[in-house]
Formats: C-alpha cells, sequence, structure tokens
C-alpha cells in the first residue's frame, strides 16, 4: 500500500502547486484491505475537498497502479492524542508516513527547494559533504545565524536527503525547546531509562536552536551523554544555534567546546541578489509568475531575513489574487503599503500640535492660545482636522486640548480643512504631508 | 417608577457578518475562505490600533468555526493554557503582551500548527517587525499573511451602530448618531458599548432612543429652548 500511496504522492506532488499539495494530499492517509483504499482526511473540508477535486485523479491512479478498479473510500480520520513519548507518535505525512513523522522531517524542506548565494554558499558544501559521509565527515556540524535565514530548513534537508540515500537510517529532527520538555518528562514519569534508550538509538539527529538549552543544567547534562555516545559510534549530530558556540551563554564549557569538534558555519543575511533569487524560486513553486522587476521590488524593501520576505511574497500573491489584477511593481507597492509605512505609535494630540506648529513654524502655545490671526487660526484648524482623522478622541476631548474650545469649533475646523483641501491645492499637500509624517 | 430591564439582551455576538468591512474587505474575504475551509495560507497575523476590530474578528472566527465543528481552542488576554489542546485552529489574541514563557508556548503551538496542518490567527496591536517579543516568535508571526485592521471612517462607524442597534431591536436616528460621534470617543467599542447603555436606560425609563434621553443618560443638562 506504502508504495500506491507513494506513488500518488509522486504524482500529485508534480501535478499541483505545492501549496495545495501541502493543504490538501499531505494530510491524508491511505490504507489498502485487498478491496478497498480507505483514506482519511484530517477533517471534513478537506475530506470533502479531495473528494470533489481529486478523488477521480485517485481513482484512476489506483486502477494503472493496482491493475483492478479497487473502490475508494474516504473517511474522517480520529484526531490522535498527544503521544506520551517521542518513540510513540502518529503517522500523517507522506512516503513513509511513520517514519517521516518520526523523524518530525518536513518534506518540503529540501536541498532543492534551497536557494544558494554568498551568505549561504559553505554552510550549504558542508551540509552536503554531510549527506555523503554520515558521521564521518564533520561531527557535529553546527550551523549559527541569526533568525529566518533558513538554519531549520538547511538541517531538514540533510535529514531529507539522509532519508532517500538510507531509508533504513533512524533520523531525528527536534526543537531543543521540546528536548528540554522530553527531559523534564522524563523526570516526572521516572523514564530516563526509555528516553536514553529512543535518542541513544538514533543514527541522526538534528537539534535546532541549542541557545534554548541556556541554564538547563539538567538538559545539558542529558544532552552531554548523548552527544558523547553518538559521536563516539559515528552517529551524526546537527546543531544549530544563534550565536557562535563560544558566544552562548549560560553553557556549560565541556559542551561548547564539544560543538567546535567538527565543523562551525554561518548562515549570514541574504545579500540583495540572493533575495531576488528566493522570492523567484518562491513564485516557481507557488506556479505564479513573479516577474522580476517585482523581486527586486520587494527585496529592496525587505532585507532582514527570509520570512519577512516570504511573508511580503504571500501579501502580494493574495492582493493580486483578490484584485484579479496581474502582478506589477504598483500593485505590490500597494500591497505592501501597511507593511512600509508602519503605523505603530498611537498618536497623541501633542505630539500632533508640536508636528504642525513645526511645520508652520509657529509656537506650540499658540495652538492653544486666543489669538485669530490666520497665521495662526489656520495652523491650529490643520491640528485639528489631523486629531480627528488620527484619533479616537472625542470632539469635545480635541477642542479641551486647544485651550478649552468648545466642540462645535472643532466641527467647524474639520469642515473649514475639508472646504480648502478641495479648492486648494497648497492646503491638500500641507493635509497629505503632515498626515504622513505623523504616521511615520 | 423606573423599570428595572431584565439582563434578557446580551451584546450581539461578534461575527463576520456584523463587522462592517470598510477599507478591510480583502481580509474579510480571506477569512471567510479560511472559516469556509480554505487552507492555501494557514497563518494570519492581524493587527492594528485599539478599538479597530481584532478581538471582534478573533472571537468571529472561533464562532464560525465552532458552527463548521473544526477544533479551536482561544487564547486571550495574553494568557496560553498550559497544556496545549490539539486544535486544527489556534486563535491567540494580544501577542504583544505576551510573558516570557507563553512567548515559548506560542512558540511551540505555531511549529505544532505548521508541522500539523493547522491554523494559527494571531492579533496585536503592532505589525511583527515592531513586536517586542523573542525574535524566532516574531518572524514566524511575519511570516504568514500580515493584515493591519483599519479603523472606520465616521460613516463607516454610523452604519456599524445602525447594525448594532438594529440587532439590539432598536432604531437609531441619524441625529443621536450625529450627537455621539461628537461628543463621545470615536473608537468603535466605546460607542457600541455607549448603545448598550442608551439601550438598556429607554428600557428601564420606557422611552425611545432620543437626543433628550442621550442627555440624561450622560448627565448634561437639556438644550435651551
Amino acid at each position: 500500500m506504502d508504495s500506491f500511496w507513494t506513488h500518488c504522492l509522486r504524482h500529485f506532488q508534480s501535478a499541483i502547486p505545492a501549496q495545495q499539495f501541502k493543504t490538501w494530499i499531505q494530510p491524508l492517509n491511505a490504507e489498502f484491505d485487498g478491496k478497498t483504499v480507505h483514506i482519511a482526511a484530517p477533517n471534513r473540508f478537506v475530506l470533502e475537498w479531495v473528494r470533489d477535486k481529486y478523488l477521480g485523479d485517485i481513482q484512476r491512479l489506483s486502477s494503472e497502479y493496482l491493475d483492478k478498479n479497487v473502490g475508494i473510500n474516504m473517511t474522517l480520520a480520529t484526531r490522535q492524542v498527544q503521544p506520551p513519548s517521542p518513540a510513540a507518535q502518529s503517522s500523517t505525512a507522506p512516503a513513509k508516513p511513520r517514519d517521516r513523522e518520526k523523524s518530525r522531517l518536513n518534506p518540503l524542506f529540501t536541498f532543492d527547494t534551497f536557494v544558494t548565494g554568498k551568505a549561504n554558499q559553505l554552510a550549504r558544501a558542508a551540509a552536503l559533504q554531510v549527506t555523503e559521509h554520515l558521521g564521518s565527515a564533520y561531527n557535529p556540524l553546527f550551523v549559527y545565524g541569526g533568525v529566518g535565514l533558513g538554519k531549520t530548513h538547511l538541517i531538514q534537508a540533510i535529514g531529507n536527503a539522509v532519508r532517500d540515500r538510507q531509508p533504513d537510517a533512524k533520523i531525528r529532527y527536534i526543537h531543543a525547546e521540546q528536548y528540554v520538555s522530553d527531559v523534564v518528562r522524563a523526570y516526572q514519569h521516572k523514564a530516563f531509562d526509555g528516553f536514553k534508550k529512543y535518542y541513544h538509538s538514533l543514527d541522526l539527529l538534528l537539534i535546532d536552536d541549542i541557545q534554548f538549552f541556556s541554564r538547563k543544567n539538567r538538559t545539558q547534562e542529558e544532552f552531554f551523554y548523548l552527544f558523547n555516545a553518538l559521536t563516539e559510534a559515528h552517529r551524526q549530530v546537527i546543531i544549530t544555534c544563534d550565536t557562535y558556540p563560544k558566544e552562548i551563554s549560560g553553557m556549560e564549557d565541556r559542551l561548547v567546546s564539544r560543538f567546535g569538534w567538527g565543523l562551525t558555519v554561518a548562515i549570514e543575511p541574504p545579500e540583495l541578489e540572493m533575495r531576488v533569487a528566493i522570492l523567484l524560486k518562491k513564485g516557481e513553486m507557488e506556479r505564479m509568475d513573479l516577474p522580476e522587476d517585482v523581486a527586486f521590488f520587494i527585496a529592496n524593501h525587505i532585507q532582514s531575513n527570509v520570512r519577512e520576505l516570504e511573508g511580503a511574497l504571500k501579501r502580494i500573491l493574495a492582493y493580486a489574487r483578490f484584485t484579479n489584477a496581474p502582478i506589477t511593481v504598483e500593485l505590490a507597492r500597494e500591497a505592501l503599503k501597511d507593511l512600509l509605512a508602519v503605523q505603530t505609535r498611537q498618536i497623541s494630540l501633542e505630539n500632533i500640535q508640536k508636528c504642525v506648529a513645526d511645520y508652520y513654524k509657529i509656537k506650540v502655545s499658540e495652538m492653544y492660545s486666543k489669538k485669530r490671526s490666520r497665521t495662526i487660526a489656520r495652523p491650529r484648524q490643520m491640528a485639528m482636522a489631523l486629531a480627528k482623522e488620527l484619533t479616537s478622541m472625542s470632539l469635545p476631548d480635541i477642542g479641551e486640548g486647544f485651550g478649552g474650545r468648545d466642540h462645535t469649533t472643532v466641527l467647524h475646523a474639520c469642515r473649514k480643512i475639508n472646504e480648502l483641501r478641495a479648492s486648494n491645492t497648497d492646503i491638500n499637500r500641507d493635509f497629505d504631508s503632515l498626515l504622513q509624517t505623523l504616521r511615520g | 417608577m423606573r423599570q428595572m430591564a431584565l439582563s434578557l439582551a446580551p451584546a450581539p455576538a461578534p461575527t463576520l457578518r456584523n463587522f462592517v468591512h470598510g477599507r478591510n474587505a480583502e481580509l474579510m474575504s480571506l477569512l471567510s475562505a479560511l472559516a469556509n475551509g480554505a487552507r492555501a495560507e494557514r497563518f494570519v497575523y492581524i493587527w492594528g490600533v485599539r478599538g479597530c476590530g481584532k478581538t471582534h474578528l478573533l472571537r468571529a472566527m472561533g464562532a464560525a468555526f465552532a458552527e463548521h465543528n473544526v477544533a479551536t481552542a482561544v487564547f486571550t488576554g495574553g494568557e496560553l493554557q498550559v497544556d496545549i489542546p490539539q486544535c486544527e485552529v489556534i486563535l491567540a489574541d494580544d501577542v504583544d503582551q505576551l510573558t516570557e514563557s507563553d512567548q515559548e508556548r506560542l512558540f511551540n503551538v505555531y511549529n505544532k500548527q505548521r508541522d500539523g496542518g493547522g491554523v494559527l490567527i494571531a492579533a496585536g496591536a503592532v505589525p511583527p517587525a515592531r513586536l517586542e517579543l523573542r525574535n524566532d516568535l516574531v518572524t514566524r508571526l511575519g511570516w504568514g499573511l500580515v493584515y493591519q485592521v483599519h479603523t472606520l471612517s465616521d460613516e463607516e462607524k454610523m452604519a456599524a451602530m445602525i447594525e448594532h442597534a438594529r440587532a439590539r431591536g432598536f432604531s437609531l436616528n441619524r441625529e443621536v448618531i450625529d450627537y455621539l460621534l461628537k461628543r463621545q470617543a470615536r473608537d468603535l467599542p466605546g460607542l457600541l458599548g455607549m448603545l448598550d447603555a442608551l439601550d438598556r436606560y429607554s428600557l428601564e425609563s420606557k422611552r425611545a432612543v432620543t437626543i433628550p434621553l442621550v442627555r440624561e443618560l450622560l448627565s448634561e443638562p437639556p438644550a435651551e429652548g
């Protein structure tokens, strides 16, 4: 059955966009009892969707592959309860479902989908070496770099590649915090024997964000023994961290020095060209036609990390779909408007008064003075109109903030500015530019 | 003698339908699609100033998922339960206020939802890049679809108030709305809260919702003439 389902998964993986595969096909579980293929979906949306869109394909594939017209039965999967130990896991993933789930590898994190550039080429080369010479090339492989730069992707790519080469290898990906929880649980249930037996039996341990071991002494002790046991047996250990080993705080020296035994490689933030390449690759995976100038536009504006880059791309795709418009730089600018001109401060009345006073080169105190000359009154009206636009304050409160004026004065100011904006381009420009300055 | 109103009329429950869209049409279409089972994007972060409707939207999503029997857990007020239930959908409100240990839990929830095909909809006061939380959580929240919830214009607030009054079973005339908009704090929860108070007061005093009634409730002297 595994092979038929694997065949199905391969078909869908190449036939439909990655996101759809991930959403609809990957969560399915299939079993064949000789007559019928039983497909379990995690919820009724997935069930109905798959029945509508993909059942025909599955039927066709089954009659081709199993050489007879087998029945297909779609059911809802019963909900899985949190497994008590790391060794007993549920099965939901493709290929060899149980192994995949046990390893906790995300099948989409592969070397194929990992975009390489100057920032990560050394790390990638080291990762490939480790894949080919498991346990003997560099042990441990220590990958460090800031968040959202692809450390997890890279080490999971090693896991997936090793799985393909050695299907029987025992692999486990774990986030450091999860490992800490496992230690705590072993403590609570006095189950250290089972804990050790499981972890010490691994051929490849991928442990993510090791900085979370900081000041967790019992965890560090357990990990120290695990590390020694695995490396002595030439089993591979791969570690990621947000910093260079010697910089990790709250970590025992004996661990820090061991982290440096193999190879330590950095992943740097991606340079512009690499950011563009990442976006184009993502677009390709989503089967979207992403023009290069749009990729450059995004990459120019978002420089910090890959996740933010991908988030921006998603937003643009969603906006294009929503407006049913082609993806252009103009559309990208519109879609990312909120993100690029981030308005975070709650704007206060004082803020507005100061900003407007500076703009018109009058004193802030004149905002609440009784003076009525136009050079003072107009900026004051402008500030009142901006206060109505930018705050949720009541009109009486706004009036109060301008030297105890009545709310009808505020109302008049707002109307006046609105009229002037329609008839006077200077006033309109002043208003817009003040609005922009205040929104930051 | 004043008639005491029975507490029979709770404020209308937040739904996607009773949220006045304003400039949030794209977000609303995404949320409706999610509520109806679409899973093209499973991670959504919404942000905006206080009173813009984030909590309304999260609660509305909770109700919509419950209607479809989708297991949903809601975390509000910056508190996360110790045992995160295995739910297809997690709704997390006020993430900007998470304590250090709650951040760790949300981080784990995020990873669990990502690996297990679940959904996470989170809301905070500021966009991801400005969240003062641990960096690996911040970048994850910014990894999905991020939307600003835009506040409503006065006209849209008016529509929201009329709808709210209608759901409570009384009609609201334009003068009353104008009066409230000109004299009260103009954030929507404040305005709707005022309508709830007015509704109750009008039931107790057996009088229609009019400007004199509003003045009385606000203890203002009646207008001259």
